[in-house]
C-alpha cells in the first residue's frame, strides 16, 4: 500500500467504517472487523480513533460537514429559495442514492441511538456544520420574504423530516420509483407549504 | 409687546398688552411643536414607553409611567405592590430633582440670590443618581413597563437608595433649614427676604382654586373650590384650541383651575403651608414655598417607601397586548398629567397628552381668565410679571410636545 | 478657558439635563465657561448671541422654518457654525435628525440625517464631532469638550466612547455566551437580545462601561437597549427581538452569520445548571 498521509488514512477507515456499519449494522461491527477488512493491525487502527464512540462521533462530523458544504454552496447562489429547495431536496436524494451509506448512518445511527453520543455531540453539536446552513437557508428566505416566517423548528422538522422520510422509504426498499422520480413533486410540497402567503 | 422668555424648558412667546401702564391682558405661545402623538401613532402599543418620555427631558419620568399606566388600564393588567412602589419611588425623585432645579437654576437666578452651587449640583445629580438604581438611566429610561417594573432590584440597591436618600436630605437641610414660617433660616429666609425687600410677596394671587386629577399613595384626585374638596373626574376634563399656539387651553367643567405642588400641599393640611396661604393666598411665595417643600416631603415619602419593598414580589406580572382603551392621570412635577391611548389591532390608534403647564397656562377671556392671565393683570411690571410666569414651573416643550 | 455656547433646536432638552448630572460639572465649569445653557447660569440668549465664543453645542435636531429667540434657526445656526472653532453635537437629534425627524423629514442634524450627509455636511465636517445618545450621557459630553482631535469613527463619533458595543460590560453576558433568554421582563437572570429587542450587541456605546448615573444601565435594570447611538433610531416593535425564522435580523456587530450561528447551536447543546435557575434562591 502506498503512503498516506494520516488524513487520508483517517477518511479512509472511516469510509470502511460507514460500509461495514450499513451492510452489517452497527452494534454488529467491532474495531476488529474495521481494522481487518483494511488488512491493518487492530492497534494501528486505535491510533486513529480511541474507541469505536470516538470513531462514531467523528463520522457524524464528517458527514454534518459534508451536507453542509454542498448546502452552502446552493446558499452562496443567486437564486430564489423556491430554486434552493429544489437544489437541496436534488442534492440529499443523489447523496442518498449514490452514498447510502452517509445518509443511513445520520438516520439509522445517530438518530436512533443517541446514547452512543451523548458525549462529546450534545445537542447539535456534531451536526452543527449541516444545520447552520439549514438555518441560513431559511433565514434568508425569510428575509427576502419568499418564505413565511415561523418558529425555525417546525420548519426544519417539516424539510428535514419529510426528506429522511423518504430516504427510510427507499431503504426499505418500499418505494415503487427510483428516488430522484420524486424530486419534482417533494420539490414543490415543501416551497408550498413553507411559503410566504 | 411680544417677549421671548427663555430657559423654561424652551421658550415661549408672551404677548402683554398695556393700558396707561399696567397690564390689562397676557397671551401665551408655544412654537415649537414636535409631533409626539403623530410619531406614536400606527406604532406597536409598547413604544409608547420609549417615545413617550422624549416629550420632556426634565419630566420624562412622569410620561413614561402615563404611558405605563394608560396601557395597563387599555389592555387590563394589574401591577404588584413592589412595582407600584419603586415606580412612585423614581417618579418623586424625578419630582425632586425638578423642584431644587427649578428653585435653584430659575427663581434664585431670577432673583438674584447668591447660593451654594456646589452643594444644589450635589442634590441634583444624586436625585438623579436614585433614579437610575432603579431605572437604570435618567433621564429617559424606559424601565416601567405595562405590567411593572424591568429592574429585578436586590438588598445592595436598596441599601444604596437609602444612603442616597439620607444624602440629599442632608444637602437640603444644610441648604434650607427648617421649613418653620416663623423662623426661616438659610436659603429659605434669603428667598424670603428678597421677596419682601422686592415688594413681591402678595403679588401672583391668581384663581385660588386648585385641581388634582390622580391619586397615588400622597395625593387624591380632588379639587379644591371656595375651600370646599370634591373628587374629580377625568370625564369632565375639557381642551380647548388657541389660535397661534400649538398649546391646547385646558377646563375643568368650564372652569379654569391650579394644578401642581401648591394643589397638591394644598388637600394634604399641612400647617406651614396653611399658614403662608393664609397670609399669602396664592402668591408666588406660596406657589414658591409650596413647591419645595414638597421636595422635602417626597424624600421622606420615598424613605418610607423603600422600607416597604417586598424584594419576593415579582416585578413584573405578565401583561398581553389587547385591542382598549387607557385615560388617566399621574402627578408629574408640574401637576397632573393626562395620557389617553387607544389600541386598535395591537397598534397604537391614537395618542394624546395633557400636560400641566397647559392647565396653568392657558388663555382665557376676560370673564372667564385663565390662571396666568388673573395672576399678571393689573401688574405694572414685566419684569415681575415675567417672576409670576416663572412661578408655575413652566415646561415649554411638555406643552407643545 | 474655551467659552461654550449651547444651542437648542428642535429637543426635548434631554441632553442639557443630562449635562447636568455630570458629577464632576463644577470642576469642568472651571476649566470652561457657558456664555449661554438652557439651565445653568450664563448670559441671556440675545447677550450671549453678541459674545465670542469656542466651542459650539447643538443640542436638537435643525430645520428651516422654525424659530429660536425670534431667529430662524437654521441662519441661527448657520452663523454660529461659523463662528465656532469647534462644533459638538449632542444627542441624536443633533447628530442625525433624531427621534422628531419621524413626524418631520426635513429636520436633520449637524452633519448627517440619518444615514446621509446633510447639507451642511462639507461645510462643517472638519471641526465637528458627534456625540450621539438618547440622551448623550454627560461624561461623554464632558470629553468631547476637553479633548480636540479623538479619533473618530465614520459617524464622526469619537472611537474611545463608540468602538465599543452597549453589549460590553453587560451584566447579563454569561447570559449571552450561552444563549439562555429571559424568560420574562423583570428578572435579573437571563439575555434581552432573542426576545425583549436588546440592540445592545450591534449599538456603538459605552454605556455599560461608563455607567449611567454611576451606577447603572438599561440592560442592568433589565431593559432593552434601543440603540439611541445610531442612526436609524428610533425603530419599531421596540421591545421585540425582530427574527427571520427563529433568528435574529441583526447579528452582533461584526460576527458574521454562519459564525454566530454555529456558535449558537454549540451553546444551546448545553444546559448550563446555574444559568438556567434564579440566581439567588429563597
Amino acid at each position: 500500500m502506498a503512503r498516506r498521509s494520516k488524513e487520508e488514512r483517517k477518511r479512509q477507515i472511516m469510509d470502511e467504517a460507514l460500509r461495514l456499519f450499513s451492510k452489517e449494522g452497527f452494534f454488529e461491527v467491532t474495531i476488529a472487523d474495521i481494522a481487518k477488512s483494511l488488512h491493518m493491525s487492530v492497534g494501528n487502527l486505535y491510533n486513529y480513533f480511541s474507541s469505536k464512540e470516538a470513531l462514531a462521533k467523528e463520522l457524524i462530523l464528517y458527514i454534518s460537514k459534508l451536507l453542509g458544504n454542498e448546502i452552502r454552496k446552493i446558499n452562496l447562489q443567486p437564486i430564489s429559495a423556491k430554486e434552493k429547495i429544489k437544489k437541496i431536496v436534488q442534492f440529499y436524494f443523489y447523496t442518498a442514492k449514490e452514498r447510502p451509506e452517509l445518509i443511513e448512518y445520520f438516520l439509522r445511527i445517530y438518530l436512533s441511538h443517541r446514547e452512543v453520543f451523548k458525549e462529546g455531540c450534545e445537542g447539535m453539536i456534531c451536526v452543527s456544520p449541516f444545520v447552520t446552513e439549514i438555518m441560513i437557508f431559511f433565514e434568508e428566505g425569510v428575509r427576502s420574504g419568499e418564505l413565511r416566517d415561523q418558529d425555525f423548528f417546525s420548519a426544519f422538522g417539516l424539510f428535514m423530516g419529510y426528506l429522511g422520510g423518504m430516504v427510510f422509504l427507499m431503504g426499505e426498499g418500499m418505494l415503487p420509483n427510483d428516488i430522484e422520480y420524486y424530486i419534482e413533486d417533494i420539490s414543490q410540497n415543501i416551497y408550498l407549504a413553507l411559503k410566504n402567503g | 409687546m411680544i417677549e421671548i422668555l427663555e430657559k423654561i424648558e424652551g421658550e415661549a412667546e408672551v404677548e402683554y398688552s398695556f393700558v396707561s401702564g399696567e397690564i390689562k391682558d397676557v397671551v401665551v405661545r408655544f412654537p415649537h411643536y414636535r409631533g409626539i402623538e403623530e410619531i406614536l401613532q400606527g406604532r406597536a402599543a409598547l413604544d409608547a414607553l420609549v417615545i413617550a418620555p422624549r416629550v420632556c427631558g426634565i419630566c420624562g419620568h412622569a410620561h413614561l409611567q402615563a404611558a405605563a399606566m394608560a396601557l395597563e388600564r387599555a389592555f387590563g393588567c394589574k401591577i404588584s405592590k413592589k412595582a407600584k412602589i419603586i415606580r412612585e419611588i423614581t417618579r418623586f425623585a424625578e419630582i425632586i430633582q425638578n423642584h431644587i432645579k427649578w428653585f435653584y437654576l430659575v427663581i434664585f437666578a431670577q432673583l438674584h440670590i447668591p447660593y451654594d452651587f456646589r452643594k444644589v449640583h450635589q442634590a441634583i445629580v444624586l436625585a438623579n443618581r436614585l433614579i437610575a438604581l432603579f431605572a437604570g438611566q435618567s433621564p429617559h429610561s424606559s424601565y416601567a413597563i405595562a405590567g411593572g417594573v424591568t429592574c429585578d432590584i436586590t438588598h445592595v440597591e436598596l441599601l444604596q437608595a437609602k444612603a442616597i436618600v439620607q444624602e440629599i436630605e442632608e444637602i437640603l437641610f444644610d441648604l434650607l433649614g427648617e421649613f418653620d414660617e416663623k423662623q426661616l433660616s438659610k436659603d429659605l429666609a434669603k428667598l424670603f427676604e428678597a421677596l419682601k425687600s422686592k415688594n413681591l410677596l402678595q403679588i401672583g394671587k391668581s384663581l385660588d382654586r386648585f385641581i388634582t386629577l390622580s391619586e397615588d399613595s400622597v395625593v387624591k384626585n380632588v379639587k379644591i373650590l371656595h375651600g370646599k374638596r370634591r373628587k374629580t373626574s377625568l370625564r369632565f376634563v375639557q381642551e380647548r384650541a388657541f389660535e397661534g399656539s400649538y398649546a391646547k387651553g385646558v377646563l375643568y367643567r368650564g372652569k379654569f383651575y391650579e394644578t401642581g405642588p401648591l394643589a397638591r400641599m394644598m388637600q394634604m393640611d399641612l400647617p406651614f403651608i396653611k399658614r403662608l396661604h393664609r397670609r399669602y393666598k396664592d402668591s408666588i411665595t406660596t406657589r414658591i414655598f409650596a413647591r419645595i417643600y414638597e421636595a422635602k416631603l417626597l424624600l421622606q415619602i420615598i424613605a418610607e417607601h423603600l422600607d416597604q419593598i417586598d424584594l419576593n414580589e415579582p416585578s413584573y406580572i405578565p401583561c398581553k397586548v389587547v385591542d382598549g382603551m387607557g385615560y388617566v392621570s399621574i402627578e408629574a412635577a408640574r401637576g397632573s398629567l393626562i395620557h389617553k391611548v387607544a389600541i386598535k389591532n395591537s397598534k397604537i390608534a391614537n395618542y394624546s397628552i395633557i400636560t400641566p403647564t397647559q392647565w396653568n397656562l392657558s388663555n382665557g377671556t376676560k370673564e372667564n381668565p385663565s390662571l396666568l392671565q388673573k395672576a399678571i393683570i393689573g401688574l405694572r411690571d414685566r419684569e415681575k410679571a415675567n417672576l409670576v410666569f416663572r412661578s408655575f414651573d413652566i415646561c415649554s416643550v411638555c406643552t407643545t410636545h | 478657558m474655551d467659552r461654550v455656547f449651547w444651542l437648542q433646536g428642535i429637543t426635548c432638552n434631554g441632553n442639557s439635563h443630562s449635562f447636568v448630572n455630570l458629577s464632576t460639572l463644577p470642576a469642568l465649569l472651571k476649566n470652561i465657561e457657558f456664555i449661554y445653557h438652557p439651565l445653568l447660569e450664563s448670559l441671556s440668549f440675545s447677550k450671549a448671541l453678541e459674545q465670542n465664543f469656542d466651542i459650539l453645542i447643538v443640542e436638537g435636531g435643525i430645520k428651516r422654518d422654525w424659530q429660536r429667540g425670534g431667529v430662524e434657526f437654521e441662519k441661527l445656526f448657520l452663523e454660529l457654525a461659523s463662528k465656532a472653532k469647534r462644533i459638538i453635537a449632542v444627542g441624536s437629534c443633533a447628530v442625525y435628525g433624531g427621534i422628531f425627524k419621524e413626524y418631520d423629514k426635513e429636520i436633520c442634524g449637524v452633519l448627517f440625517a440619518k444615514e446621509e450627509k446633510s447639507h451642511y455636511f462639507e461645510k462643517f465636517k472638519d471641526k465637528t464631532i458627534n456625540i450621539p445618545g438618547c440622551p448623550a450621557h454627560p461624561e461623554w459630553i464632558a470629553y468631547a469638550l476637553i479633548y480636540q482631535k479623538p479619533h473618530l469613527d465614520d459617524y464622526f463619533r469619537p472611537k474611545e466612547l463608540f468602538a465599543y458595543t452597549v453589549h460590553a460590560g453587560c451584566t447579563r453576558n454569561e447570559y449571552f455566551e450561552w444563549k439562555v433568554d429571559a424568560k420574562s421582563f423583570g428578572l435579573k437572570e437571563g439575555c434581552l437580545f432573542y426576545e425583549q429587542g436588546c440592540q445592545a450587541p450591534y449599538t456603538h456605546g459605552s454605556c455599560n462601561k461608563i455607567l449611567w448615573n454611576e451606577v447603572a444601565s438599561k440592560t442592568r435594570v433589565g431593559t432593552p437597549c434601543f440603540g439611541c447611538t445610531e442612526p436609524d433610531f428610533i425603530q419599531r416593535d421596540l421591545f421585540q427581538t425582530k427574527t427571520f425564522m427563529s433568528i435574529p435580523a441583526k447579528m452582533p456587530l461584526g460576527v458574521p452569520k454562519r459564525a454566530y450561528l454555529t456558535l449558537t447551536g454549540v451553546a444551546k447543546s448545553f444546559r448550563i445548571e446555574r444559568l438556567s435557575k434564579r440566581l439567588i434562591d429563597d
